[in-house]
């Protein structure tokens, strides 16, 4: 077994660096250095091979809990814009779509906005089928490392959803589809499976969770990012966010300066999970948890130092001219 | 395409030999002014870059009337327009050349006249008078017009046109933020995309409006050069800078973006060699307000940089000099649906044309002014309003305010098309530039 692991991580590790090559050669030979996108891509395959690693300690689950919760404290939703395979899996699909230039769809505001605060809903469902749980079939001993467990490996794991889309697409344990040893894996398959096995037969939650992966498949091909307008995990700094009192909370932000901007929509319209606020707030910090900060806004927006990406008050990213190349900071 | 024999809804009858008459004095006074006006640029900086000189040869137009004309006889069509909102980048994706055709002669306003009431912009008279005399060649060139729908002058100016060429009107809403609007203007552009197929014959393709797209960011790269250079002490005098913004709306604009960089490369040289215009102590000025048509209408811009204390026009909010560039259209994907919203929010969003309003009110339009004067170091701003003009007039309460409380002097200058104020303007010129002077000696 041990052998199986370490083999398949040297494929990974391989598939991974092989990857991040072809993009480092890309982004040498287009000059295209300044260009944010790519060098967003190349952190993610990168976190993705990074994300494998962890899964192989015994651990994993509480150590990206801990990165998912306290991460978000200082970088805001950072972590879904640049880590989170899942987003990895979303972009490729928008960059096939790109290439055979099908034009995305846009989800009507009204919508978009529903679905974000939909997510505390899912959210809290999770987080509160346990407790339930505990209410009507309570355990015999109440010490903590028994609820911890039960909290992590519960009869509904709720908090495995939310490591859900951190599933990379090759996983270091057995998951529900191998091919010559290496066991792949989709985010949140494995659940879906989890769930739909006590009520169907094999075959049924085979098919389902084809179905699960083929509806992300297009739903991403027509929707920028789409998960990450619903997911759950993304919540975790968006319920921080909402207080008063909190609003210091991500150091990191996107910060806007009303005398630069013309309001040209250009923001708007590149933002992958329709953010409106960039747009339509007049200038400051831009609050709102829908963004994942995914800076492409600030890579597109042509105006010089229109808008920044701010860390803790220090400029980290700045719109520019970008019809002169120019570096990044 | 329908034929032009129908009755003419606007025109008087003028005899072809009245037509042939002034037509001949006007345009021998328009060839007077441009020489002249050339030959004052070249005297208020005897040191002007030496790149200044195709555009000089673009400034005096028959050296472009040529060019279109032979690019007409090899079958390409020319597209006028009057006012910025129209899609260049779809005009070059057809192979067509869009020109712009509004006038800035002060004679041929007196023949529009005859026309419209004298309380009508004079700019609208005077586009007119000059078609009345086939007086603007890229008017008279101009195979179809496109007529935006902005202020009330451009709206019946398009109409008042149709009694000669066939003209296309472009609906613009008068709100620019809302899904609506945008949603309107995305359909106008579309429908102008298709007559612009019609009436070239070419499709226009996703590869085309790309390379067209590219083209006038180049452009746009270029002229965002020209201005940072400006933002420095002066090196280049206002007018010389507006003119080559101004060349771009009837030039070749590859060749235009190819001269530009020379001119950049040229000023660069100079801002090490510290050789400036004038001396770095020449209050620094902007210019708002109407648009400014060469080459009559350069009245306001000779007199600032001639008066006495000297002023330096460093920016300006006009729509026939920054703002024909200042925005690019900015791409997300380059596929064909994405470029045409990218050209739609461009057009329409970006634009800080006092015909919008808004909650705020035209809230870009002080941005821009107060991000111009914070950047480019503005002491003071001329706000030019030609008589007629009612938006650039009712909205000049309001920038005065805003401009009040950033401690900027504005000064409310109003004329015609007409070279008579030409004494009175210069005492009042040369009295807010005193005040300037003073201003920064304190």
């Amino acid at each position: 077994m041990m052998e199986l692991i370490g083999e398949m991580l040297k494929l990974t590790v391989l598939a991974g660096l092989t990857l991040a090559g072809i993009l480092v050669i890309l982004i040498w030979k287009k000059g295209l250095a300044t260009k944010v996108t790519y060098l967003r891509f190349l952190v993610q395959v990168v976190s993705m091979v990074a994300v494998f690693y962890l899964f192989t300690y015994p651990v994993w689950q509480l150590i990206i809990l801990i990165v998912i919760f306290i991460l978000p404290l200082l970088l805001g939703r950072f972590f879904c814009g640049w880590i989170c395979p899942f987003a990895l899996i979303m972009d490729a699909i928008t960059l096939i779509r790109k290439t055979v230039k099908v034009r995305y769809r846009l989800l009507p505001d009204k919508l978009n906005k529903f679905l974000h605060n939909f997510r505390y809903v899912l959210f809290l469902v999770f987080l509160i089928i346990p407790f339930l749980l505990f209410l009507f079939d309570p355990p015999s001993s109440f010490d903590t490392s028994f609820l911890l467990a039960m909290l992590l490996s519960g009869p509904f794991e709720p908090l495995r959803i939310l490591v859900g889309p951190l599933i990379p697409l090759i996983v270091p344990w057995e998951g529900p589809l191998a091919i010559s040893g290496v066991y792949f894996s989709y985010p949140y398959v494995q659940e879906v499976i989890l769930y739909s096995e006590v009520v169907f037969s094999e075959f049924i939650v085979n098919i389902i969770a084809w179905i699960f992966v083929g509806l992300t498949f297009v739903g991403s091909f027509f929707l920028r990012r789409v998960w990450c307008r619903f997911c759950p995990t993304g919540a975790s700094i968006a319920v921080l966010n909402r207080f008063k009192g909190f609003k210091w909370a991500p150091m990191l932000h996107i910060d806007k300066d009303e005398e630069k901007c013309t309001k040209c929509g250009i923001c708007k319209r590149v933002c992958p999970v329709q953010v409106t606020e960039v747009y339509e707030q007049k200038a400051g910090k831009i609050t709102t948890s829908m963004c994942t900060l995914c800076t492409r806004c600030v890579e597109m927006c042509p105006y010089q130092d229109c808008l920044k990406v701010k860390m803790g008050g220090k400029t980290v990213f700045r719109s520019r001219n970008w019809l002169e190349p120019s570096t990044i900071e | 395409m329908k034929k032009q024999s129908k009755e003419k809804k606007y025109m008087p009858e003028i005899s072809q030999k009245e037509v042939q008459e002034l037509r001949k004095t006007i345009t021998t006074t328009s060839q007077q002014i441009i020489t002249e006006n050339i030959k004052k640029m070249k005297k208020t900086d005897p040191n002007r870059p030496k790149a200044m000189k195709y555009f000089d040869e673009i400034a005096d137009f028959t050296k472009r009337e040529k060019e279109i004309r032979a690019a007409k006889q090899e079958g390409k069509k020319v597209i006028g327009y009057m006012c910025l909102f129209a899609p260049i980048e779809l005009i070059l994706a057809a192979d067509a050349i869009p020109v712009r055709v509004n006038s800035g002669w002060y004679d041929a306003s007196k023949l529009g006249d005859r026309i419209v009431p004298v309380e009508v912009c004079p700019m609208v008279r005077s586009t007119i008078g000059a078609k009345m005399i086939a007086l603007s060649p890229y008017l008279e060139l101009s195979d179809t017009l496109i007529s935006v729908l902005t202020c009330d002058g451009m709206t019946k100016l398009g109409e008042i046109l149709s009694d000669f060429k066939p003209v296309w009107t472009m609906t613009i809403p008068r709100v620019k933020d809302t899904e609506q609007s945008l949603r309107l203007w995305s359909e106008e552009i579309k429908t102008i995309k298709g007559q612009i197929e019609e009436l070239t014959g070419n499709k226009i393709r996703g590869k085309q409006l790309k390379s067209a797209i590219e083209l006038t960011q180049k452009a746009t790269k270029a002229f965002r050069r020209l201005q940072e250079l400006r933002k420095g002490p002066p090196v280049i005098m206002g007018r010389d800078a507006m003119l080559v913004n101004q060349t771009y709306m009837w030039d070749d604009i590859e060749r235009w973006t190819e001269k530009t960089e020379a001119l950049c490369d040229e000023l660069e040289e100079r801002v090490s060699q510290k050789n400036w215009a004038c001396p770095p102590d020449t209050p620094r000025v902007m210019l708002t307000g109407t648009p400014m048509i060469w080459p009559d209408n350069w009245k306001v811009p000779t007199l600032v940089e001639e008066a006495n204390p000297q002023g330096i026009l460093v920016a300006d909010e006009l729509c026939s000099s920054e703002r024909l560039l200042f925005d690019p259209v900015g791409v997300d994907e380059w596929s064909m649906s994405d470029m045409l919203n990218a050209i739609a929010e461009r057009y329409l969003m970006a634009s800080t044309c006092p015909c919008f309003t808004s909650e705020d009110g035209n809230e870009d339009r002080i941005n821009w002014l107060l991000n111009k004067i914070e950047e480019w170091d503005i002491q003071g701003v001329i706000y030019y309003v030609i008589r007629g003009c009612m938006l650039y007039a009712m909205e000049y309460i309001r920038v005065k305010k805003v401009m009040d409380s950033k401690g900027v002097p504005v000064y409310y200058l109003d004329t015609e098309y007409t070279r008579e104020d030409v004494g009175q303007m210069k005492t009042r010129i040369e009295a807010f530039l005193e005040m300037l002077s003073a201003r920064i000696d304190l």
